[in-house]
């Protein structure tokens, strides 16, 4: 038993990985007690900046089983239904925004900022997130980077959605309706021009009382001027008299604002909610002047912005950056805009579609690094930020100097958000090995570097077709991707256990005359593995073939085994419907049983199913 | 006050009330360390086991606690009134599936006669799902509630410590699975020792890999030749060991004389791989898993066929155990619970049906369907569980003591054990009847200390402990008569308690974990307020997906206008898209839900001029019986809002219903009596299922007694704060 536990120990220990070590960047912490400030400073940096990269930590990534990921054999909408999925469980904790600017083809200035974040019940009304899911495997990696969880959960910034900010107004109430006068949308009934009249004597009563207080002032008059006030409800609204009307209705709120025109423009109402949303009373205030009103209006509209400001939290950033319309540079931009489209814009919509066209509103340009770097051929499998730096550190001679400027001032030397930081730097280096110009025209239309251009907004990382003409004098990408339809592919399960691909394709070439032609066999999890058939037409077949009487030889031998098949609709169905199980098999199974019943995802989309097929991401038999 | 037991929108009132003030009087300490409690993460699990083994063993009873990342996954997840035992558990395991433990309290109680005291160990695990088997678990992802982190947060908990630190588990299933597993690849093939089947899967190779095979041809086929020719060229392959950097290491593998592969990268690997296998006979490549050193790879000479065979044996059995030991290893903080588990102990709790539950799902297996079965397996496993609280608000004379101050763990700790509370025991005034207890960590005891970190898990174990020893004494049991747990918790004087949890704390629901049955409370100042009528489940009917301006008087009102006004005896929000409506007759529930449907085939003028417009307005609102909502409880999604989490299970089950549309539409063409259609609309909400024993006996005696006790005022609700 002992030696058990020491195998243990030693175990865990081996797990508990070293930190790693310190860099000589450092980048600002941003928590809830310094973000204010640190809001101010970041708003200018956004502005005089060129690129603003960004990247966050997750609570997961949807990395446990192969096939959640996006897998080459993904059409754009079933990518962004896997996004989704993860962005919608996961929450994020950390945010890095590193704006900087280009001064000469190598150098940049930068400001790297990370922002702490928490998804904190600030207002009690279960928002931003009533609960999320954390992934066991991401948080220990996280851990063994040394990251701080303790800093996020004690100290992170929560934040509100444009959709959750509207939503907690109407319920906190302060979404207060416009001062002006709303036209009356019924005819007035006696009931309201009673009431109409009784509070407009009332209000006369209290303001000439108001008046009268300020010229006279015997003592006799005074006593009964404070009587008089506590019957008629005056108090003080920021050192001006106000009086309070209670009201039972919408509806009373609005003739009572209709009746105020009539009078004097010295009256300023406020309408105070309660906490349902709807209106508890309406407080008028009794200015000096008009341009006291105009002052005090003004107050007014800046108390809501501050209290608006505090509901907002973290999104204030996102919204400075959108506002800003500056290219984002962000690693894996279909993961990364997920996660900010549903954190801080709106929940995500169904249709990739729409969401790309969401997505372009808020942000206008999104360069994704990782298909940068694929496309342009300096690097074909980029798994980290820290990876693809290394390799272009050791392969490349790049000189690119970056400039820290507040460096000093830095705050503890955290090196957590290094890798917005490490974006930026990255950027450069590719621009300066590609020779690409970063620099941005100023004048008028900002404008990228047209092979730039070609990078952004790209949500569905395997689909545009980029020209191979930039990549040159790097020579390390041959391309054989082949494009193909979707419908050309079948997915193949309930085999028996332990097959590889190679053998799998033996099987299959001797089961039947349909594979005679050629065809790959890939692995997709251990359950289940997809076929693309060359030959259009011959995946039609195979699935009539399977589905018919006249089932016969090795084939019918397979399929009493259990072998099932199914053609890529299927998937399609299943990502839409989110039956995101352990196993593929499992989840088409699931698919399939409720398949037949759901007409309005069955509608065809051809736009968007070619897909493409890379051939080293196949087993060929042939080859060996 | 515990993260678990944060308010449900239904007692949002009352509870924020209890919140409010108990934070403020709770304000952060600085840290628990004040508090002798051993806290224990992997660097010191080891030595901590062996001690609490020892220290359980000789125990007369165990305190637990349980620390989590959440309590309730969505709004309508939460306690309600309107939830029946079997749906209450069905909660209940949706909590316990879906959360994690971050922190484990075990605080063994030991009587002391020397000192007439009793001594108490503290241990504080902290607990984090780490994967340590790739494949086994103990779990993927979890859930964190908001709320709870943050409450977690408030009183330091350490978060980094949980996560960098934390014992890892595998329940006693996951264990089962992983070594069967094991097993049926130990009995499949060779694979694991000389990977064959992957020397094929090489794809297209190129100039730098036929160079590269021809050198290692070259190196294996210099060696193989030396070692024919005995010692005599020992030296130049001294050499060649020296030129490849280490890469070839020889050594003698079971007295054969074998080359150790270090360096090469995968690729390189199989095609070494490929070259043994093509073109040396006597020379084989082997995969050794070694408990040191981990994965290697080694070339082997051998002299004969069979003796290679002999090898490959013993090299699979050794592998077979090295990852047996890793399974094992894995097990981590379940010893802890098998302990607990093996000894047979009274386990004290405080509110602890939440915390058995977590228990069972995390170290013993998934949790089963219905509460019977699941309190028989728990019955099992701890055949002696007593909860504080149910002492606490059973038993009269307690109750009376309590009367006045609320019943969490804190205000009973203080107010049963105020000299522990305190922090001493020695002061010279020690009433009689108060229980002495002293804390004994790493053998050096204490006997007075500063109160500890309030919601660490170790200090609310020790609370728990303390309560119920004070409360034993209260009740007469003599600890001086005692020598064992086995005589504690067979004490005549505890039976009443014994074994019996709160189901629901919401309803008093107490139900028996040796018998599964549910047992009435009968304790006459339990029925305090009601605020609804008694509850019959048949007479229920959900609808969701309404528009959601819709306030709960508004339904009744739509309600009422067509069946009646006293049709509807309450109407209840289950969240902002969802309503109970309770009607006053059974039959009400089929007439409802098929003039429902009635009205959503008929698109006609009468759809808009009917009372139900408003209702069904926006043509999504669904409408179910009981039955339904329990399902749609028992579903493993998890949505935020009851409507979508409705509408996710129903699309998943929707074949049956097509299919049933199907054949009621055609029947609406055979025959024009509309009244036949409505009975197989019937037939497919009202399907009786078999309400469960516990119901039974639920349902008999509320409508037996119909002014006892059904519903408890929510202010009482506030469950184990």
């Amino acid at each position: 038993m002992a030696s058990l536990f020491q195998l243990l120990l030693l175990n865990q220990r081996r797990s508990l990985c070293t930190k790693v070590p310190t860099s000589k960047w450092k980048v600002k912490q941003v928590t809830t007690s310094n973000f204010n400030e640190s809001l101010e400073e970041i708003k200018i940096h956004i502005s005089s900046s060129d690129f603003i990269a960004i990247s966050m930590e997750k609570t997961g990534s949807s990395l446990v089983t192969p096939w959640h990921r996006v897998q080459p054999f993904d059409t754009a909408e079933t990518a962004y239904l896997k996004a989704s999925h993860s962005a919608q469980r996961f929450q994020l904790l950390q945010f890095a925004v590193c704006p900087f600017s280009v001064t000469d083809s190598n150098n940049l200035v930068a400001h790297p900022y990370n922002f702490l974040l928490f998804p904190r019940d600030e207002l009690k009304l279960g928002m931003p997130a009533y609960s999320f899911f954390c992934q066991t495997s991401h948080l220990t990696s996280m851990a063994c980077q040394g990251f701080d969880f303790n800093a996020s959960i004690y100290e992170g910034i929560s934040y509100l959605s444009r959709a959750q900010e509207s939503a907690a107004k109407v319920r906190l109430g302060t979404n207060s309706p416009s001062l002006g006068v709303m036209k009356s949308s019924s005819p007035p009934t006696i009931a309201d021009s009673v009431f109409v009249e009784r509070i407009r004597l009332r209000i006369k009563h209290w303001r000439n009382s108001c008046k009268k207080s300020g010229t006279k002032t015997s003592k006799d008059e005074e006593i009964i001027i404070s009587l008089r006030n506590i019957v008629l409800g005056s108090e003080l609204f920021k050192s001006r008299p106000c009086l309070t009307i209670d009201v039972c209705s919408e509806r009373q709120v609005q003739l009572i604002l209709e009746m105020l025109v009539d009078f004097s423009d010295d009256f300023l109402p406020l309408v105070i909610p309660s906490k349902g949303g709807t209106t508890q009373a309406v407080r008028i205030v009794l200015a000096n002047s008009k341009e006291d009103k105009e002052f005090m209006e003004r107050e007014v509209h800046s108390l809501e912005e501050k209290e608006s400001k505090k509901i907002r939290g973290f999104r204030e950033v996102i919204d400075l950056i959108s506002a800003s319309q500056k290219p984002v540079i962000s690693h894996n931009c279909l993961n990364d805009c997920t996660f900010i489209h549903s954190k801080f814009i709106v929940p995500l919509p169904s249709e990739v579609d729409e969401f790309e066209s969401s997505m372009h509103m808020i942000f206008p340009k999104v360069l994704d690094m990782i298909y940068l770097m694929k496309k342009s051929g300096t690097m074909r499998k980029v798994t980290n930020i820290r990876n693809a730096l290394t390799f272009l550190n050791t392969h490349f001679f790049a000189p690119v100097d970056m400039e820290i400027p507040d460096q000093d001032t830095v705050n503890k030397g955290k090196i957590d958000g290094l890798d917005a930081l490490r974006l930026s730097y990255l950027f450069m280096k590719l621009c300066s090995i590609l020779k690409i110009s970063p620099i941005v025209t100023r004048s008028g239309n900002r404008r990228l570097a047209p092979e730039l251009e070609d990078f952004t907004n790209v949500f569905h990382p395997c689909s545009t077709n980029i020209q191979e003409s930039c990549s040159e004098d790097v020579g390390l990408w041959n391309n054989n991707t082949r494009k193909i339809n979707s419908e050309h592919l079948v997915f193949l399960w309930g085999f028996k256990f332990g097959m590889t691909a190679g053998m799998l394709k033996s099987v299959l070439r001797a089961s039947h005359d349909i594979f005679s032609g050629e065809f790959d066999v890939r692995f997709v999890d251990k359950s289940c593995a997809i076929v693309v058939f060359w030959q259009p037409g011959l995946s039609k077949d195979f699935l009539d073939v399977m589905n018919s009487e006249e089932i016969g030889g090795g084939l019918k031998e397979l399929v009493s085994d259990g072998l099932r098949v199914t053609c890529y609709e299927t998937y399609r169905t299943m990502c839409r419907l989110g039956l995101w199980e352990m196993d593929l098999a499992e989840s088409l199974e699931r698919a399939l049983e409720s398949f037949v019943s759901d007409t309005e995802i069955n509608n065809e989309r051809k736009s968007s199913s070619e897909i493409h097929w890379c051939n080293d991401n196949v087993i060929n038999l042939d080859d060996l | 006050m515990k993260p678990r037991k944060l308010p449900s929108s239904a007692l949002s009132r009352a509870l924020s009330r209890a919140l409010s003030t108990s934070t403020t009087t709770t304000t952060p300490l600085q840290c628990g360390s004040a508090f002798p409690s051993k806290t224990v993460t992997v660097s010191n699990f080891e030595p901590s086991l062996a001690e609490l083994r020892h220290h359980v063993r000789s125990s007369d009873f165990v305190a637990i606690d349980l620390e989590m990342t959440g309590v309730t996954s969505a709004p309508w997840r939460e306690s309600f009134e309107f939830d029946r035992s079997d749906v209450r558990y069905l909660k209940v395991r949706d909590s316990a599936s879906r959360f994690a433990v971050v922190q484990f309290g075990v605080c063994p109680f030991r009587w002391d006669p020397s000192n007439q005291s009793f001594v108490a160990y503290p241990y504080n695990f902290y607990v984090f799902p780490r994967p340590e088997l790739a494949g086994f678990g103990p779990c993927n992802d979890f859930l964190c509630q908001t709320t709870s982190m943050d409450f977690l947060a408030k009183y330091q908990f350490d978060f980094n410590a949980c996560i960098h630190e934390g014992i890892s588990y595998l329940s006693r299933e996951q264990e089962r699975e992983a070594v069967r597993s094991l097993n049926s690849t130990h009995d499949s093939d060779w694979s694991d020792i000389s990977k064959l089947n992957d020397v094929r899967d090489i794809p297209n190779v190129n100039m730098a890999d036929i160079l590269f095979t021809a050198r290692m041809k070259n190196k294996f086929s210099e060696w193989r030749d030396g070692l024919l020719q005995e010692q005599t060229q020992s030296d130049h392959i001294q050499g060649t060991q020296k030129d490849s950097k280490q890469q070839f290491q020889v050594i003698f593998f079971k007295t054969h004389p074998a080359l150790k592969l270090d360096g090469f990268t995968s690729r390189q690997l199989k095609l070494i791989q490929l070259v043994i296998k093509k073109h040396f006979k006597d020379l084989s490549y082997i995969n050794v898993n070694r408990e040191a050193s981990g994965l290697q790879q080694i070339v082997v000479y051998t002299d004969s066929a069979d003796e290679l065979n002999l090898l490959l044996k013993e090299v699979k059995e050794e592998n077979h155990r090295a990852k047996e030991m890793k399974i094992q290893a894995a097990i981590g903080f379940r010893h802890v619970i098998d302990v607990l588990s093996s000894e047979q102990k009274l386990i004290v709790g405080h509110n602890c049906f939440l915390d058995m539950a977590h228990v069972y799902s995390k170290f013993i297996g998934p949790l089963p369907g219905t509460p019977e079965e699941f309190v028989a397996s728990v019955n099992k496993c701890f055949p002696h569980i007593i909860d504080t609280k149910i002492l606490l608000n059973t038993n009269y004379m307690l109750q009376e003591r309590m009367k006045k101050s609320r019943k969490s763990l804190a205000s009973a700790f203080s107010m049963f054990c105020p000299l522990i509370a305190a922090g001493s025991n020695s002061t010279g005034l020690i009433s009689a009847s108060l229980v002495k207890v002293n804390i004994e960590v790493d053998d050096s005891r204490s006997s007075s200390w500063n109160p500890g970190g309030k919601h660490e898990a170790g200090y609310d174990a020790f609370m728990t402990g303390c309560i119920f020893a004070q409360l034993c004494s209260d009740l007469g049991v003599d600890f001086k008569l005692h020598e064992s747990s086995k005589q504690l918790a067979s004490n005549e004087k505890l039976q009443n308690y014994i074994n019996h949890l709160y189901l629901s704390w919401l309803h008093g629901d107490i139900i028996d974990l040796n018998t599964g049955d549910k047992v009435a409370n009968t304790l006459p100042s339990y029925n305090l307020k009601k605020r609804y009528p008694n509850i019959l489940f048949e007479n229920i009917v959900i609808i969701w997906g309404f528009p959601t301006k819709l306030k709960a008087n508004e339904v009744r009102e739509c309600i009422s206008k067509v069946f009646g006004l006293t049709s509807v005896v309450s109407v209840y929000h289950l969240d902002a898209t969802a309503v109970f409506v309770q009607f006053s007759k059974t039959e009400l529930v089929s007439d409802f839900l098929l003039l429902k449907e009635k009205l959503e085939t008929s698109n006609g003028p009468i759809l808009v001029l009917h009372p139900l417009a408003k209702l069904l307005d926006g043509g999504n609102t669904c409408a179910a019986n009981y039955d339904t909502y329990k399902e749609i409880c028992g579903s493993p999604l998890s949505e935020s809002l009851f409507a979508d989490q409705a509408k996710a299970v129903i699309l998943k089950s929707k074949t049956k219903s097509i299919e049933y549309k199907v054949t009621s539409r055609r029947k609406e063409h055979k025959n024009a009596s509309v009244e036949d259609n409505e009975k197989d609309a019937a037939m497919k909400f009202v399907e009786k299922i078999k309400p469960n024993t516990i119901d039974q006996i639920r349902n008999v005696e509320s409508r037996r007694q119909a002014s006892q006790f059904e519903i408890e005022d929510s202010c009482v609700a506030e469950a184990n704060l």
